[in-house]
């Protein structure tokens, strides 16, 4: 049967391709339970993503408008931040996207003072990509030491430019595959 | 050589290697292609019979496929409007309401069947408690039970299809199909993916939403499809007992136990009490062509006041995105929700003086008022009472024969309140928060009344009195001008009905910035912001300028044209 063969190459690859696919950026987790969460860009994103942390058995607190001085009484080792812009979401806060700016940038700046490490998440696709959303990323992407993406959402590759190869990276292809990589992020 | 014993292998290990190396990025791979470029293809329809423009194509299908087995414009307007309540369940259903215009073609005049829903008897003017910037607190009015008022979508569908239907067909007939898409599953496109998304958080609060509209817990992504055997359920009561099957009986106890649970004050007297209200439509013109449309609570004395201000300009020689035709639109849009604000409610409550609003001459001397080189910054309602002379999803339907529907319906916010109430599907609507919150408005809350809205379904006939246009939209506030301005690209610039939908769009409330599409024209833009506008320019195609449907009849070709917006997953059906 000369087809057995090439079923069972076929099957190498595939595995090995599966397996390419599950590696992950980072080779030894980053970050410490319990983290905070937050938005940069008030998008509803954020509540995709607080159910990533508890399917991924984080303990954690979340504060949409977190300010720099709640950091430190969280008591949290790492910042989650949920990267996407949302008109709607900066309107119900009541805030312009030059202070949610500003916020984020305090935020960010005082996470790293504290000594956490700073998770920065990208769930929300190519929706949530655009001039407002970019400008958050932009802001916060620098800060972060490690970063998960919903790939459709980083296309154009701009999110891996910021990223720079200096900061890990993964994607993947679902929002609720975003577990793996936040599972092998913490300690 | 045997060339098959050499190439095949040669073939399954490039395959193999093919499929290890797609497989190898499955994870950087979207499962499916994203809605960009935007789909704009394939919106509109044109048919010899009859056409149904909707919000989603299995519905306008539903439509055309009621039309097909011998139904009229109604009966085929209603099996859509229950269709969309299961294709679009962000938009519309049976916790929602909404109002319709008919005009069949065997009536002297048309008539407007309001089925908005109505405050709860225990409501109040002071029933929320209100932050500093006057919105409830812990969006009591558009989460959770107090959010929710008397539903009126299942008395209105039926009352049509029982007073104007063709009665060729069972009320089982034009159920069926959104039963059948109830079970099949509603297919989650783009626009709906992301719709799930943004309310996720409302949803997961109540949590018997989630049951239906998540997939393992995380919203659905694009492709996957909704089912909803509950809501088929529901459906087949309504195909069994009418009406009665919601407002009386166990999904009526049912209703009222999840909305009192969720803090609501909804009560089965509520729900037995509701009543559709038969109105008189509001009739005026535009540069000859009759205008029919719904009027309060619903927004059409406000599409109808707008094209009468625009009406004393040459919009055609003004030119199409010009900075003097977009700052004519964005004045008149300033003194228009001015007089909305102070004077539209249910007229059932409060006196509204829609004549007046809508009467040629008060729309003169509001014109009067607009400057070409200045912008007004604080524009006051003016005084139609000295004119008065004794007068959010959409679809639209007409056939050959000249019946006409149009149909705007909502559950307000998507995914509404965000309450589902256990084992029937039904999500209640959020319609109490388009009160205004505070007591002493002309559109405050009492028991029994119906809070204002936007909607404005609209006809249109043309300067020979023959059906012309069937249209409305979605969109909140952003309804009126939007209207206005399809109607205004059909008749002032001889757009056909796809082009006049999918053309740039404009909106100015009574204050605030101009806000326009990115694709309006740099020259206007620029031209406005030296008169002194302040533009903020909003993505190309944006959603928030609503989604519009519609059907032309031409009348020389003698065929129905629809269209239907790419803003949204708009796309019409005809045959």
């Amino acid at each position: 049967m000369k087809t057995r063969p090439v079923i069972a190459a076929l099957a190498m690859l595939a595995l090995a391709g599966l397996a390419a696919a599950q590696t992950s950026a980072l080779k030894a987790p980053v970050a410490s339970k319990p983290a905070f969460l937050t938005t940069v860009g008030q998008s509803a994103d954020i509540e995709m993503v607080k159910l990533l942390l508890d399917r991924s058995a984080v303990p954690h607190k979340d504060n949409p408008q977190a300010k720099a001085a709640d950091l430190a009484a969280s008591g949290a080792k790492t910042l989650v931040v949920v990267l996407g812009g949302s008109t709607k979401g900066l309107g119900a806060a009541g805030i312009s996207a030059d202070a949610e700016i500003e916020r984020a940038r305090a935020l960010l700046a005082e996470a790293r003072k504290l000594g956490m490490t700073i998770i920065g998440v990208h769930v929300g696709g190519e929706a949530r990509r655009g001039q407002l959303s970019d400008r958050f990323i932009q802001a916060a992407v620098p800060a972060c030491q490690y970063l998960i993406v919903v790939a459709d959402g980083d296309k154009d590759g701009f999110i891996t430019k910021l990223a720079g190869g200096a900061i890990p990276l993964d994607k993947v292809d679902r929002m609720s595959r975003a577990v793996e990589p936040l599972q092998k992020a913490f300690k | 050589m045997d060339r098959a014993r050499t190439t095949v292998p040669r073939r399954f290990a490039v395959a193999a290697a093919a499929v290890g190396f797609l497989l190898a990025l499955q994870a950087h791979v979207p499962a499916q292609p994203a809605q960009t470029p935007l789909n704009l293809y394939g919106r509109g329809a044109t048919g010899a019979h009859g056409v149904v423009a909707a919000a989603k194509p299995e519905a306008s299908r539903v439509g055309v496929e009621i039309l097909t087995m011998g139904g009229n414009a109604v009966d085929a307007a209603v099996a859509t409007g229950f269709a969309l309540g299961v294709l679009e369940p962000n938009a519309s259903g049976i916790g929602g309401g909404g109002f319709m215009v008919v005009k069949l073609a065997s009536m002297q005049e048309a008539v407007v069947i309001d089925f908005r829903p109505t405050a709860p008897s225990a409501a109040r003017p002071d029933m929320y408690a209100l932050d500093e910037r006057g919105r409830a607190v812990g969006n009591a009015s558009v989460e959770g039970g107090l959010a929710s008022a008397v539903p009126g979508e299942v008395k209105g569908l039926l009352y049509a299809l029982d007073r104007y239907g063709s009665k060729k067909l069972t009320r089982a007939q034009v159920l069926q199909p959104a039963i059948d898409w109830a079970e099949r599953g509603v297919p989650v496109t783009v626009n709906l993916a992301q719709i799930i998304k943004d309310n996720f958080g409302k949803l997961s609060k109540f949590e018997h939403g989630l049951a239906i509209y998540a997939k393992d817990g995380f919203p659905p992504e694009i492709g996957d499809t909704i089912v909803n055997r509950d809501l088929a359920n529901t459906l087949r009561l309504i195909q069994a007992r009418g009406a009665d099957a919601i407002y009386a009986g166990d999904i009526a106890a049912k209703i009222v136990a999840e909305n009192r649970k969720r803090g609501g004050i909804l009560t089965l007297a509520d729900l037995a009490g509701y009543e559709v209200k038969v109105r008189a439509p509001l009739t005026g013109s535009y540069r000859g062509h009759t205008i029919i449309t719904a009027p309060p609570p619903a927004g059409g004395t406000h599409v109808l006041q707008l094209l009468n201000i625009l009406e004393h300009a040459d919009l055609a020689a003004m030119g199409e995105q010009s900075t003097a035709t977009a700052h004519l639109w964005a004045e008149a849009c300033k003194l228009v929700f001015a007089d909305r604000a102070k004077y539209s409610a249910d007229p059932d409550f409060v006196t509204v003086p829609y004549a007046g609003l809508a009467s040629k001459a008060y729309a003169k001397a509001l014109a009067d008022q607009i400057k070409p080189d200045a912008v007004m910054k604080n524009p006051a309602p003016g005084d139609p009472s000295k004119y008065e002379s004794g007068s959010t999803t959409h679809f639209s339907v007409m056939d050959r024969d000249g019946n006409m529907v149009a149909v705007t319906k909502t559950i307000n916010m998507f995914f509404a309140s965000g309450v589902v109430v256990p084992g029937t599907g039904i999500i209640m609507g959020d319609d109490m928060d388009d009160f205004d919150l505070k007591p002493g408005s002309v559109n405050s809350i009492q028991p029994g009344k119906r809070m204002l809205s936007s909607m404005s379904p609209t006809l249109v006939l043309d300067p020979q009195g023959r059906p012309f246009m069937a249209l409305g939209s979605p969109g909140a506030t952003r309804i009126i001008p939007t209207l206005a301005q399809v109607i205004s690209n059909v008749i002032d610039r001889g757009m056909p009905i796809q082009a006049a939908i999918s053309a740039p769009r404009l909106y100015q409330g009574r204050t605030g910035n101009l806000s326009m599409e990115g694709r309006y024209s740099i020259n206007a833009y620029n031209g406005l912001v030296a008169l002194g506008h302040t533009v903020t320019v909003n993505p190309d195609y944006d959603a928030v300028f609503g989604g519009v449907h519609a059907v032309l009849f031409d009348h020389a070709a003698k065929l129905l044209h629809g269209g239907a917006d790419p803003r949204r997953d708009g796309q019409a059906a005809g045959f």
